[in-house]
């Protein structure tokens, strides 16, 4: 429950974001993200955890939609791309619960651990992201992808060699 | 062990791939910091994923347990990889539950770790259990991959039932040659005093009623009665029962054929078994503790089987059924077929009764309509039927569960008693 609840929290805060952005779109950029949340906690009552993307879409497509209109680079970009990994994470957590399972208290707390480091490190790579696209705009969203790329590889690298 | 991707996998991967296809056609680098988490969560997910390598089996403290004991299981896992998360659940066959510890439960393992998860199971019902599969599933940390695999063993328990302690059991009409306990109606040697005849040459000197020879002026002897065993027939109608809950008729005949051979076997008497139903089993008539197993064994395999065959007493081997042998039946007189077989075995004139285990308190009466007024039908047939059985000579009682056994026999005693002068 705390885990749904906190999920649609974090994508009602990314909506709240979208509809306050005061773009030309705004507004039908909220409409669509409200209707992802509506999937998602349609997902979270019935369990379907195939929602969870197509909702996280809807909400993507609500911000691209409110930022028509806006040549400057959104900072607050980082922030809602992480949200959205936030609600994502947490609604799956969510519908993987299983009452019946007894699971120890480590367990839980290692989730806790987990995302905490996941958020941290999107967080992070995406202020790095979103700094490099301010500084390099001319280069292109091209570079700025293949930049994201080579990032996440090398977190993987890093992360592969030390679980080894 | 099998690997599968979960959902999230896919949509991750669909909206990373998504989101920079969008960044790139639209030119907006928000776009890709929408996305960067998601392939973060990818990529980490999967450079953290390891194949765990597990082995897993199960043990049972003792592989035979009584009704209502508690028997110790123990899961034992163990990983030379590290495991996230294991998801371990133990497959329970009805009849079996925990009575404590966790299961399924969530742990996680170290490298190397071994982990032994002790259960208390309660035995609820007689039966041959076989307990499994035991699921293992391990996840990666991000829960983007999911293995499973299943313990390879699967442990049996045997839960024999129940038995209740009876003061004295039906004494059969007809004895058999080899020593018991019955006192034979037949003359011969013995303890048991029954009359005194004319001395024949070749009648030893000790048996001479000195006594009566004084009285009557030439030797008498002393006749009594020979301690001899029976033959004992157990008869389980398995063909139908009525059952409401976690108790049914079935149970109630299981438990009391098993108080019964336990009985008879004590008196060394030969006990044999017929389970008469979709399945057909039987049990040779014998004596001794081994014989007692046997018979406790063959019940736990006893299960309502269903059936449209027409089975008659034809099918029951000619030696599982001996001359003079008495026939206890247990029936809840629910398949017209028992009902048959039984008449036919009272017809070929064996000493039969039989202990109607009521269906009854486990059909509760309807409130009102035509419904109650079926069952009311039903239950005036099922007396009717009963009184059928008795107009064949068949030594008939009722059986509910709050009803000890011991009393129903006394009550078949009885009406055997009544019976025998009835005829005389």
């Amino acid at each position: 429950m705390i885990t749904a609840l906190g999920s649609v929290a974090a994508l009602g805060a990314s909506i709240a974001y979208i509809a306050a952005s005061g773009g030309q779109l705004a507004r039908v950029g909220a409409g669509a993200g409200a209707f992802g949340l509506g999937l998602l906690v349609l997902g979270l009552v019935l369990r379907w955890p195939t929602t969870i993307p197509w909702s996280i879409l809807l909400v993507g497509g609500g911000y691209l939609l409110a930022r028509e209109g806006h040549s400057v680079v959104d900072g607050w970009a980082a922030a809602i791309g992480v949200l959205l990994l936030l609600a994502a994470e947490l609604a799956s957590w969510s519908i993987e619960h299983d009452a019946r399972i007894e699971a120890e208290a480590s367990l839980v707390r290692r989730r806790i651990a987990t995302l905490g480091g996941l958020i941290a490190a999107a967080l992070l790579i995406n202020f790095m992201l979103l700094a490099a696209a301010g500084v390099a705009a001319s280069s292109g969203v091209l570079l700025a992808a293949v930049g994201v790329a080579a990032a996440v590889a090398a977190v993987a690298v890093v992360l592969r060699l030390l679980h080894a | 062990m099998t690997r599968w991707a979960t959902p999230k996998l896919a949509g991750y991967a669909g909206l990373s791939a998504a989101g920079l296809l969008a960044a790139l056609v639209f030119a907006r680098p928000e776009l890709v910091a929408l996305t960067a988490p998601f392939l973060l969560a990818l990529a980490a997910g999967l450079a953290l994923a390891t194949p765990p390598q597990l082995r897993v089996h199960v043990e049972l403290d003792q592989a035979r347990a009584l009704e209502d004991d508690e028997v110790g299981a123990r899961i034992v896992v163990e990983s030379t990889t590290p495991v996230d998360r294991l998801d371990l659940y133990l497959r329970l066959p009805e009849g079996i539950e925990v009575r404590d510890g966790k299961n399924p439960v969530a742990l996680h393992l170290k490298a190397g770790e071994r982990r032994e998860l002790e259960l208390q199971l309660g035995a609820n019902r007689w039966g041959g259990h076989v307990l499994g599969p035991t699921y293992a599933r391990a996840r990666d940390p991000l829960g983007l991959l999911v293995w499973e695999t299943v313990a390879p063993e699967r442990p049996e328990l045997r839960v024999y039932p129940r038995e209740d302690v009876l003061r004295r059991v039906l004494q059969p009409r007809e004895t058999q040659v080899f020593s018991g306990n019955e006192v034979s109606r037949h003359k011969g040697e013995g303890i048991e005093f029954a009359d005194i005849r004319p001395w024949f040459a070749g009648d030893p000197l000790k048996r001479v009623n000195w006594r009566a020879s004084a009285r009557r002026g030439e030797l008498w002897v002393n006749e009594s009665h020979p301690e001899r065993n029976t033959d004992v027939i157990l008869f389980v109608d398995s063909f139908a029962e009525a059952r409401s809950g976690n108790e049914g008729t079935l149970d109630l005949a299981v438990r009391a054929t098993a108080t019964l051979a336990n009985a008879y076997v004590g008196r060394r008497d030969r006990v044999g078994l017929i389970a008469f139903g979709g399945i057909l089993r039987w049990l040779v008539p014998g004596m001794g503790t081994v014989q007692l197993y046997r018979i406790v064994d063959a019940l736990l395999d006893t299960q309502i089987v269903l059936s449209y065959y027409w089975k008659e007493i034809d099918v029951i081997p000619r030696r599982t059924l001996p001359p003079n042998a008495m026939v206890i039946a247990l029936s809840p007189l629910l398949d017209g077929r028992s009902v048959g077989a039984l008449l036919d075995l009272r017809a070929r004139g064996y000493d039969l009764t039989v202990i109607d285990v009521s269906p009854v308190p486990f059909t509760p009466r309807p409130a009102a309509g035509l419904d109650s007024v079926a069952y009311d039908i039903w239950t005036l047939r099922r007396d009717a039927l009963r009184h059928r059985l008795q107009s064949a000579g068949v030594a008939v009682a009722e059986w509910r569960d709050d009803t000890p056994l011991q009393a129903v026999l006394e009550e078949v005693r009885e009406f055997r008693r009544y019976a025998r002068h009835a005829h005389v």
